[in-house]
Formats: C-alpha cells, structure tokens, sequence
C-alpha cells in the first residue's frame, strides 16, 4: 500500500439500503434460532446500540433481538466471502477499495482499519452481495494470520506487485498456506499482478506469471489498483469470480440451509444498492 | 520490532487476545507475540488430530476410523459460554460475532446415584423429572420464583433474605429443600464446585441461578454455546479485532527476556531486539517468577464413536457429577461436543473429563466420569497447574492472567480480563469501553 491513492471515483448511487433489521435468516427447524441485534449498515447500527448501551444492561439485552424459529420465505442475499492474500505492500487493500469503489483513505501505511468491504452487484437477475475481507495486516509477519480467516471461505485472490519480484515469489507459501488451512481445492482462485502502472520497474514478467497461473489452475489479472484506465481490471477479477460462484449450484446462502441448530448471535451489516454492471 | 509500544502483549490466550482487542481499539499502541506458531496458547484448538498425538507424546499415528486429521479441532480446556453471560456480551459489544457460528449446547445432565438425569429446562421438564419428588418439586418451584423475582435493588422482592448477610444454607432451609435439591441447585444451577458456597451471603448465588436461568431462556434445551470449529476460534476473533485497530501481530516469536528498569517493565527481548513498551500483559508462562502455583487440574479428552448413554444421543452435552455424589470436595464436568461443531471427524465425539485435582492419584478420581463413556476409543490426559500472578501490576506494570481453571464455562475468565482492564486503566471496566470505534466495514454507499 505505497503511495496508491486512486482519485476519487463517483459512488455507485446509494440507492436504498435494505434493512436487516433482525429479520431471522434462515428458515429451517426450530432448533435454529437466531440473535441479531437490530442491525442495517454500521454506522446507524453503531449509534443505535450507544443509544440503548446509555441505560446499561438490561436494555442492552433487548436490543439483542432474538427471532427463533421465524419462517421467512422471503430471498435471502447470497453473500460471498472472498479473501484477498499475498505479501505487505503489494496493494490488497487498494484492489479491495477500487473494487468497491470507496475513497482510498490517506494513510500511505499498512492496513488499519479494515474488516470487510462488500457491494451488492447483479449477475443475472440475483443480487449477490460480494464481501472482499482484508488481512487487517495480520500477514506483516508471516504466518500470523489467523486460521479462521479462511473458514467458510468462497474465493481466493491471491496477490503480488509486478514491481516486487520477492512478492511473486512468496505467491508458492500463500498457496500453501491457504491449503495447509482446509480452503477446498473446488473453491475459486486468481492470481493478481498489481501496479502494473509501473511499466518501468516491472520485476515479474507476465509470461512467466501466466505459467505459474495456469500451474496453479488460476486466472491471471494484471492490473494496477491506482491507474484508472486499468482499474476497470479490478472489476473484472472480482466480477469474473461472483459469476463463476453464482453458478456454482451447491453455494448455499449464507445462514440459510447451513447445519440445523446454529444459533448466530450477530450483527447483520446489510448495505444493499443497485448495481450498475 | 525496533519500536516502542504502548502495550506488549505475550501469549495469545483468551485473556490475552480480549485485552489486546480493548487496548488496540482504545487507541493504545500494540504489540502481540506468541512463541507458538498458532494462535491461542492453551486456549487453542489443537488441529490436525495428527498434532494432537504429538502433543501428548503419543507413539503411533491416529488410526485410519479417526477419519481426516484435518477435520479435528481438539479443545485442550472444556468450556462453555453462558448464552447470558459476560463472554457473549464481550463478543456483541465488539462485533467479534462477526467472526464467529455458535451452536446451542443439546442438554445438561447431573448425576445422581450412579445414573444421570437432564436438568430440567422448563417447569415442565421439572414436573416430570425423576430428580425430586412431588413435594419437594413444589418447594423448588418456588424457590424458582423467588429467585426469578430477586432484585437486589428492590428490598420488597427479598421476601425476608438479607443479600448480603444471610447464607445459601438459610435460604435453602426458609425453602425446606432437601439435600438432593440443595446438590443439584447449588451444582448445576449455581455452577459451583465445592460446598463453600453454603455459608457465604446468598447473594452471589442467587445471582449465579439467575444467569443460569436467564442464560438457558435464551434458547431453551440449554444455557450454554459452543462455536463450531473449536474454542480456539474465540482468541482469532478478538486477534482480528486487535489487528484491525492497529495491532502488530508476530507468532512464531521466542520471547528472552522481560526487561525491567527500576522494578517497572520497559520492554521486552526477541531475537535480540529489544521493542519497548509502558505495560505488560501475558499469560503466566511467561512470567514463571511473579506467578504462583494454586492448584492442580486434571484434564482428559475422550474420543468416543458414539454419543453418552442416555442423553437422547445429543450430540454435545455437558455433565456434572457433584461432589457429594462421589465423596469429593469438587465436581466432576464432562464436556461433550462432535463432528456437528466442526470439532471432529464424521460420527465422533469428543467428551472432556476435568475436575481440580484433589489426590496424588487424580486418574482415579475421574473414573465415576469415565465409566459413563465407555467405550473411549482413545483417551489423552493432561494434568496442569494453576497460576496465579503474586504481583498486582501496579508497580511493575506487568500484568499476568490467571490460568484457565477448572470451571466450565467463561465467567471467571472475564472476571479476570475486567480485573486487569481495571489495574491496567485504574479506571472500572465497562462494557462500552469495548465498542468499536469506528466504521470498518465498507460499503459502496458509505463515506
């Protein structure tokens, strides 16, 4: 994350946010129960609970709303969990931002701040609600990233800077690493050559990338998360993904037709908006 | 490395993550180190299984039933959370559940005279249970009431009791409940280990079949969670939410030595760096000079290919064998958990014997616990001590947690975590100091 700041993009039209407000997710038998704080987006979500939390626990508790055993039909929003791996400074959190299309923030440092970043896009008449999860820079130092960061995990895109031959290099340990931690081998990869802007300081031949691409059974993309004109890429990795995912039959919506009894004591961020792709 | 922090934090328990997540999202400065290469210390879950047969020096390799050793999360310390207690509100108040899938514990059971009985979840489980007789189930039931109906603020609910001065032992006799009431109250509602509870002010007590009763309203069946893959999803989470908020993480990092200056704590020496903080936190392995031993737990993981006798076959259960029943001054817990948690392998269980070590034979105190389980299809044993740190902090600026302890569930732990927060900030812990402070999720519509 050197000094990548791509210029502010128009947002995607803020268009309605639907609101989860506790709407039970799943609709199965009454062993599964679910608790959700009344939720929508974040910052509303937040000032909600800051509300209730001022009259101290009780109150806490009922804003912890639990729906057991409601029987919604209504169509759920599929989420997809992808994760974006792949050594310090090669510019996962700025692929994540274009993506998503947010204002990259001015720090130039690693990763603060970062969960998740999601956007609903269309494919097909579905909207799908994509949730690209950063390292929150827990990869600084190698393998400390935290096992569960790959549970429950729908695609990988793994990451290395064009300009840092050492990062291409580490791609082999990522991989392994993401094996060595149960992500299926049926679960999508990408491989993502970033700051291709650089052309004079290119270290990693694309050729050779798209050879260990193909090595690796993964799509190559070489983009750069700062140059405008190539960031167009960065849509189409992430959307090349969700269409692969989406006709993956077996991809269950999430909370939903998973494992009876699992109770979710959760705060359900739901930013949906109109898509433009 | 080369820096210096607010707080160096050394382990990566629960404890240790929890207080790492409030420092960093309270804007502290934080280094975490583990000399483990995985997260969560003894509060992990062990994976594969292949790891655990090392763990316990065991010779051969798990045999092919075991099924992939990679399906297995072994818990080394069996617990529970309360649905109502202090753990799974830390875990709302930081949105760690983001993070996190639970599943509701199928049923507790306590034992009597050799047999084991579900603890009644409603009254009318309590009508029908075999534990009392008529009479006495009619005096429990209002005792029931009169607990349910307790505020300690609201002097008109005491209905006589003094909170604060009148012992468990009176409230008990005011009620006219029997022994075998009094056990299982005390036991398995009251989750407490030993009888000493009996002579103490009754507040406590009353508080702890409140949270019982509270914590099983919840969801019925009853009042405890388990996150599927393990336990040792619960330090990751709060890891996570250290890291977000700036937190460095190093795992894989042998610690040499603690570095004091004029009794206080000034950094601490990795690889022959030395990073520099103003405080300390860490678990009692590293820190073997101002912790002191207090006791002893015996811990036994049993894996088993089929669920406990009569359990309805649940497939995760906890037991309790009071003390009184096996002639001991503490209780026998059986964790039970299964392939449905993600914890192991396609049609097995993983039931976790532990009660504080009372003889200088602790494997034969858990006999009456492992009769129930028969057949084991491998058993690991573990005897561990407990620690607790000599030194409060407030000098040397070093904070050590208080090891696991035999109790089944979180509550001490957070005790624990509120107690250091407190000596660390001088200020008393509150749930809000934990909220997260500020936007890191992000949609397209924000900002």
């Amino acid at each position: 994350m050197t000094n990548e700041s791509p210029e502010e993009e128009s947002r995607a039209p803020g268009g309605g946010a639907g609101v989860g407000m506790g709407a039970a997710r799943r609709g199965r038998a009454d062993d599964n129960v679910t608790i959700l704080t009344s939720s929508m987006d974040f910052p509303r979500a937040s000032r909600s609970r800051a509300d209730s939390a001022n009259d101290a626990a009780p109150s806490f508790t009922s804003s912890v709303e639990l729906s057991s055993s409601s029987l919604e039909t209504s169509i759920q929003t599929r989420i997809f969990k992808i994760i974006v791996i792949g050594d310090s400074n090669v510019g996962k959190t700025c692929l994540t931002f274009r993506f998503t299309g947010g204002s990259f923030p001015d720090k130039t440092e690693a990763t603060i701040g970062v969960d998740f970043r999601e956007k609903a896009v269309e494919i097909e008449g579905e909207t799908i609600k994509v949730q690209v999860w950063d390292t929150a820079g827990q990869e600084r130092f190698r393998k400390s990233m935290v096992e569960h960061y790959y549970r429950n995990v729908h695609a990988v895109v793994f990451v290395y800077d064009v300009t840092n031959m050492a990062s291409y290099r580490n791609l082999q340990t990522w991989i392994e690493e993401c094996n060595g931690h149960r992500v299926s081998a049926s679960v999508p990869r990408v491989l993502v050559g970033n700051k291709c802007d650089l052309v004079d300081q290119i270290q990693v031949p694309s050729n050779m990338a798209l050879k260990f691409a193909d090595a690796h059974n993964m799509l190559l993309f070489e983009t750069s998360a700062k140059d405008p004109k190539e960031s167009q890429n960065v849509d189409s990795i992430f959307m090349s993904l969700a269409c692969r995912l989406k006709a993956q039959k077996s991809l269950l919506y999430r909370d939903v037709e998973r494992e009876e009894g699992k109770v979710r004591l959760s705060q359900e961020t739901e930013t949906k908006s109109s898509c433009p792709c | 490395m080369d820096e210096e922090y607010d707080v160096i934090v050394l382990g990566t328990g629960l404890t240790e993550c929890i207080l790492s997540g409030i420092m960093s999202v309270n804007g502290k400065k934080v280094l975490h180190m583990d000399r483990n290469p995985y997260y969560g210390g003894e509060s992990s879950s062990i994976t594969p299984l292949e790891e655990l047969y090392k763990r316990f020096n065991l010779q051969d390799s798990p045999p092919e039933s075991m099924g992939r050793g990679r399906d297995w999360n072994v818990d080394l310390i069996p617990k529970f959370l309360m649905a109502n207690g202090q753990l799974v509100k830390m875990l709302l108040y930081t949105e760690v559940t983001r993070y996190l899938d639970f599943k509701v514990v199928e049923g507790s059971f306590v034992y009597k005279g050799g047999k084991i009985y579900k603890v009644p979840s409603t009254e009318t489980e309590a009508l029908a249970s075999n534990l009392m007789g008529m009479f006495e189930k009619r005096r429990f039931r209002k005792f029931l009431v009169f607990v349910a109906n307790f505020d300690e603020n609201d002097p008109k609910t005491f209905e006589g009791v003094d909170p604060k001065a009148t012992t468990m032992r009176d409230v008990y006799k005011k009620f006219d409940l029997g022994q075998d009431v009094i056990d299982f109250t005390g036991h398995a509602l009251a989750l407490y280990r030993t009888d000493d509870y009996l002579d103490v002010p009754c507040l406590e007590t009353i508080n702890r079949i409140k949270l019982y009763s509270e914590s099983l309203a919840r969801y019925g069946k009853s009042p405890y969670l388990y996150p599927l893959y393990g336990l040792g999803e619960l330090p990751q989470g709060f890891a996570r939410l250290s890291a977000i908020y700036g937190g460095t993480y190093m795992l894989n990092k042998p610690v040499e030595e603690i570095v004091m200056e004029g009794g206080k704590v000034v950094g601490v020496k990795s690889e022959g760096e030395v990073a520099r903080c103003k405080q300390l936190i860490c678990d009692p392995s590293y820190i073997s000079d101002r912790v002191r031993k207090v006791g002893q737990v015996i811990r036994v993981i049993c894996i088993l290919s089929h669920p406990i006798k009569n359990t309805n076959d649940a497939n995760s259960c906890q037991i309790i064998i009071p003390q009184n029943q096996v002639n001991r001054n503490s209780d026998i817990y059986v964790c039970m958990i299964s392939y449905a948690h993600n914890v192991a392998a396609q049609g097995k269980y993983i039931a976790i014997v532990s009660t504080t070590v009372e003889t200088s034979e602790p494997e034969t105190e858990i006999e009456p616990a492992l009769e129930l389980l028969e057949p084991i299809d491998q058993k690991f044993v573990a005897i561990s001590d407990l620690y607790e740190p000599t030194d409060d902090g407030t000098e040397s600026q070093v904070f050590a947690s208080r090891s696991y302890d035999a109790t089944t569930h979180f509550e001490t732990t957070c005790n624990d975590i509120k107690d250091i927060y407190k000596r660390m900030t001088g200020t008393d812990f509150d749930f809000e100091n934990m909220k997260r402070k500020q936007n890191d999720v992000f949609g397209e519509d924000e900002q």
